[in-house]
């Protein structure tokens, strides 16, 4: 039954990630950081896989002199995460 | 929260999380009413002192109470850089507030220029009603979005009141439907939100 579920999106922090950014229109790494309660090297490497697998934009700049990361869902990422859903209630109906 | 990186957790676990990372999304309420309370005093001061000037003293150029809205448009555009700054998140309801906002602008300056070359310089008899009608839609739109009542009511305030002054003879005297207006749909709504903006 798991099988169907997609591994990029089943796994907690990834996850995490990709239903703060289905919230909003685009986050800040802080604000990611922050809500996920996760540790900054962690949630980069889970931030590069989102990105690799063309889930999420992510857009380096530069705000008050300092390097500053902004995240954004694209629409292939919005289509994985209602797929995952999807399956996810179907996997609780049958097991209802 | 997240000790777990594996992927060994049960489909229930993935829609708590979810549930619980959409809940944490919600930004607390962002907006803190000042701006609301900024414009809606201004616009009361003048509004009064022009219908003093006009009314009491007969002067000829009382629209020129007025000018002092432009000092207030620059103060804005740096408090909004400065806000932006601070935002760390942009919802899809920030986004589309500021964009009605900017379209009450981009009206409101078009409308400066248009309503004389309209009315055929009859203009005055024609902007308290033509105000109070675009001044309701982006507090109400404002109001929707963010669910927030006194915003609604506001809005839909402007709009009564815009009926009503229509049926106000006296020019001078319509004047005074403008700091109503204000008072409904600006301050009040603004002192409100910056009472929510406080308690949470």
């Amino acid at each position: 039954m798991f099988k169907d579920l997609d591994p990029i999106l089943h796994s907690q922090l990834r996850l995490a990630v990709m239903s703060l950014l289905i919230s909003v229109k685009q986050a800040e790494f802080t604000f990611l950081k922050e809500k996920t309660n996760s540790t900054a090297g962690n949630l980069s490497v889970q931030i590069q896989k989102l990105k690799e697998a063309g889930y999420i934009e992510v857009i380096k700049e530069f705000k008050d002199n300092y390097p500053n990361t902004t995240c954004k869902i694209t629409a292939k990422g919005i289509k994985a995460f209602e797929e995952y859903v999807k399956s996810l209630q179907q996997y609780l109906q049958v097991k209802k | 929260m997240i000790e777990n990186p594996e992927n060994n957790f049960s489909p229930q676990q993935s829609l708590q999380l979810i549930e619980s990372m959409i809940n944490r999304a919600k930004d607390k309420y962002a907006e803190d009413g000042f701006m609301y309370l900024l414009w809606g005093w201004l616009v009361f001061a003048c509004s009064i002192m022009q219908f003093v000037l006009l009314h009491v003293f007969g002067y000829t150029y009382h629209y020129i109470v007025w000018l002092a809205t432009i000092p207030v448009f620059i103060y804005q555009a740096y408090y909004v850089k400065k806000k932006r700054r601070r935002q760390k998140a942009v919802t899809y309801a920030d986004s589309i507030i500021s964009y009605v906002w900017i379209t009450f602008a981009i009206v409101i300056f078009l409308l400066c220029f248009l309503v004389g070359p309209l009315t055929s310089g009859e203009y005055y008899t024609h902007i308290v009603h033509i105000l109070l009608a675009i001044y309701g839609m982006p507090v109400f739109l404002t109001g929707v979005v963010i669910k927030f009542k006194p915003l609604i009511y506001g809005g839909i305030a402007c709009w009564v009141l815009c009926i009503l002054s229509t049926f106000i003879k006296v020019y001078d005297y319509q004047f005074l439907c403008v700091p109503a207006a204000m008072l409904a749909a600006w301050i009040i709504p603004g002192y409100l939100l910056r009472a929510k903006y406080k308690s949470q």
